[in-house]
């Protein structure tokens, strides 16, 4: 939309009977005014007008301040270029509905937006993303930007977003209770037991076994902490012995009572509460959770560590990456994608990044990031995520896995359920997926 | 000839609107039921009615309508046993209790169902601490019955309703009478009170039913349709088909075959409110 709603710009909302009287031909002749620059404006803008820029983005949470300052600059540096930041429901699968239909509809009202990492190949693949090798080389974006990353916003040797922000699964632990972060499945339950016994009423480990995304994600982590290959890109390879093996080992936390039944219906928030009150040893989750157990008034505020995922052999587990990528829009005017390719290179830059990361806890895309003194001055805790998020792993990229991805997570839930076995439910998954790749 | 018109073009209108929001995207849903459309890859081709094959051997559509037919059925039972006993004390009791009933049902569903979430949380929840063998959400078996209960607790109120303005409608004196020739309260309540409620509790049979086949948001807020995709109904399943895979042949051929199940229920009940009134 070229011209902003009139409630926007009426000049003052009137605060009783009287000046709603003395407003209204004021308002009513504004009104008209704003329709006609409206009417005026779609057919032939004046060459001096600013150009609007449209971002669409998550909520970043925290004070937005910090972020419209931020923005603030770019416009300084940018005369003649307007940002307008609109703020999207925070729930992903609704905003990717969101996405979807507008951009299957053809909509040219936005010009950057972000995106999930799972999203890009298919949204690539769509045709709905600018490509931005020319601006953004190939070369350049992985040298830059962490591997698992830069990855994601690639399709076929182009560069369709580029990393804003990233996100890695973790582990997290009681100081108190173990003697240090363990580094096989072993010695995760030898430790969880240990402290289980001393403390009762404690669970042992914490994990998101809901069926959702983010099932899919504990899944993907320990089947290559069991030794699973990364799929060749544009796979989904679900039926390995060690996809099965890191199955079967998620359904045994819960038959052997390492985990609590609670697991199988909890998400993030769910899981996080129950270990911010101290009633869990381990918790596999985010690096959000930092902020929260280390704030005034956590009751185990100063007794959490965190480290990498254990593995089958004691190597350092990869995390799931998760995390965002600015896109630009392919069906905006070429006039103003010129803008938003700047708005997304600003964006993204080194002082951007850290900018995100000292005020919203947001890891770093950029490697270079991690190593800024200021960062590692005020922001340690994600100066010390560096080694975790260079070996984050993608869950499969390929254009099928949003596709694909429900008929996971149900088979997958039924393993750890305990309706099937863990070979199972991953024969019938990719079965479901090879059955859409043909189709 | 003018007095055969006028109601034909009084009704227009009305029927031109139903047209509109209800016959045409019907039309459209079956349209695109035929074809091959997966939006994101813009690719859309004519099929036939291999969707509706594919559909037949979908393992995961029959364990939907398996789900929602059970959903269905112990729901509404439930609601209108629980609905004619509230609505029989409504019957004795005084007006503010007829308006607080009537919180449940005037709650969002969404912001009910978060609440029940809660309370059957297995770490926190109200219920898992009264009842501690069962997990709630966790369990395929229980998960569905779990979303019942929040059902039953919403829409009972609803069917106490229609069943209380279905029993103040039974003629005083008919009453009067059956106690004069010494019908007892419970003879009374099998000979006069149900026969005369038939049609009430016919409507809200009707209105339950039609409602409960296309439950979506307790269960989408609940459980998303998990574990192991045993809360899942047709709604749900279409739902996803359609927006989270963006597979919309498929989808509208879900959304299809749901509309041909409520549409066979509806017309049951048709015929049977429409025999006896």
């Amino acid at each position: 939309m070229p011209c902003a709603p009139p409630n926007e710009q009426t000049p003052c909302l009137p605060t009783s009977r009287e000046t709603i009287c003395t407003h209204h031909t004021t308002v009513r002749a504004t009104c008209v005014l704003l329709l006609c620059a409206a009417a005026c404006s779609r057919t032939r803008a004046p060459a001096d007008a600013p150009l609007t820029v449209v971002f669409r983005h998550q909520p970043l949470w925290a004070d937005p301040a910090a972020f419209q300052t931020f923005l603030a600059r770019f416009h300084g540096e940018n005369p003649g270029v307007q940002v307008r930041a609109e703020t999207l429901p925070n729930g992903s699968d609704i905003a990717r509905e969101m996405f979807v239909s507008a951009l299957e509809g053809g909509a040219d009202d936005f010009d950057v937006f972000a995106i999930d990492v799972i999203w890009a190949p298919e949204f690539a693949r769509a045709g709905w993303l600018a490509d931005l090798s020319a601006f953004f080389p190939q070369q350049g974006l992985r040298a830059q930007f962490l591997p698992a990353a830069a990855e994601a916003a690639s399709l076929e040797g182009r560069t369709y977003a580029v990393p804003w922000f990233v996100d890695v699964g973790l582990l997290y632990y009681r100081k108190d209770l173990v003697p240090r972060a363990p580094r096989t499945y072993a010695e995760l339950e030898r430790f969880a037991r240990a402290a289980m016994e001393r403390q009762p009423g404690v669970a042992g480990f914490l994990w998101q076994g809901r069926q959702y995304e983010g099932l899919n994600c504990n899944f993907f982590e320990a089947g290559w902490g069991h030794g699973a290959p990364q799929a060749p890109e544009g796979k989904i390879l679900l039926t390995t012995a060690a996809a099965e093996a890191g199955l079967r080992w998620l359904r045994g936390t819960l038959d052997s009572g390492l985990s609590p039944r609670s697991v199988l219906s909890s998400a993030e928030e769910e899981t996080r509460r129950a270990f911010q009150d101290g009633r869990a040893v381990f918790l596999r989750n985010w690096p959000y959770v930092w902020a929260q157990v280390q704030a005034p008034g956590s009751p185990v505020r100063g007794k959490v560590g965190f480290a990498p995922l254990p593995t089958a052999t004691g190597e350092p587990g990869a995390g799931a990456l998760g995390g965002w990528l600015l896109a630009v829009n392919a069906h905006a005017p070429e006039a103003r994608r010129r803008a938003a390719v700047r708005l997304v290179s600003y964006l993204t830059s080194h002082a951007a990044e850290l900018e995100l990361a000292l005020h919203y806890s947001r890891l770093p895309a950029r490697r270079a990031v991690y190593d800024d003194p200021r960062l590692r001055e005020e922001a340690p805790f994600i100066a010390a995520l560096f080694p975790l998020a260079a070996t984050a792993l993608p869950r499969p990229v390929t254009p099928w896995y949003a596709l694909a991805g429900d008929d996971i997570q149900g088979e997958l839930s039924a393993a750890v359920a305990g309706l099937r076995s863990a070979g199972e439910a991953l024969g019938r998954a990719q079965r479901f997926v090879d059955h859409l790749e043909e189709r | 000839m003018n007095a055969r018109r006028q109601p034909l073009i009084m009704v227009a209108p009305a029927a031109a609107l139903l047209c509109g929001v209800a016959l045409l995207p019907v039309l459209a849903a079956i349209w695109i039921s035929l074809h091959r459309s997966i939006l994101v890859f813009q690719e859309r081709r004519f099929l036939g009615l291999s969707n509706y094959q594919f559909l037949l051997g979908d393992e995961r559509f029959w364990s939907a309508l398996a789900t929602t037919a059970w959903f269905t059925a112990v729901a509404v039972a439930a609601e209108l046993i629980l609905g004619l006993w509230v609505a029989l004390l409504l019957q004795r009791g005084g007006g503010i209790f007829r308006a607080a009933i009537l919180l449940p049902w005037a709650i969002p569903t969404a912001v009910s169902a978060r609440l029940w979430a809660w309370l059957f949380n297995a770490d926190y929840g109200l219920l898992h601490r009264l009842v501690p063998g069962i997990d709630w959400l966790g369990s395929p078996r229980a998960a569905l019955h779990a979303a019942i209960l929040v059902d039953v607790w919403k829409t009972t109120p609803f069917v106490a309703l229609i069943l209380l303005a279905g029993l103040q409608a039974i003629p005083e004196e008919v009453v009067k009478a059956a106690r004069v020739d010494g019908a007892r309260p419970f003879r009374l309540f099998l000979s006069i009170t149900l026969p005369l409620l038939r049609p009430a509790i016919l409507l809200a049979l009707l209105f339950r039913t039609l409602d409960a086949f296309r439950v979506f948001d307790a269960i989408y807020v609940l459980t998303e349709g998990g574990p192991a995709n045993s809360t899942e109904t047709l709604s749900i399943y279409a739902f996803k088909t359609l927006m989270r895979s963006g597979d919309f042949g498929y989808g509208s051929a879900l959304s299809v075959a749901t509309f041909a199940c409520v549409l066979v229920l509806g017309l049951g009940f048709l015929r049977v409110l429409g025999t006896r009134r």
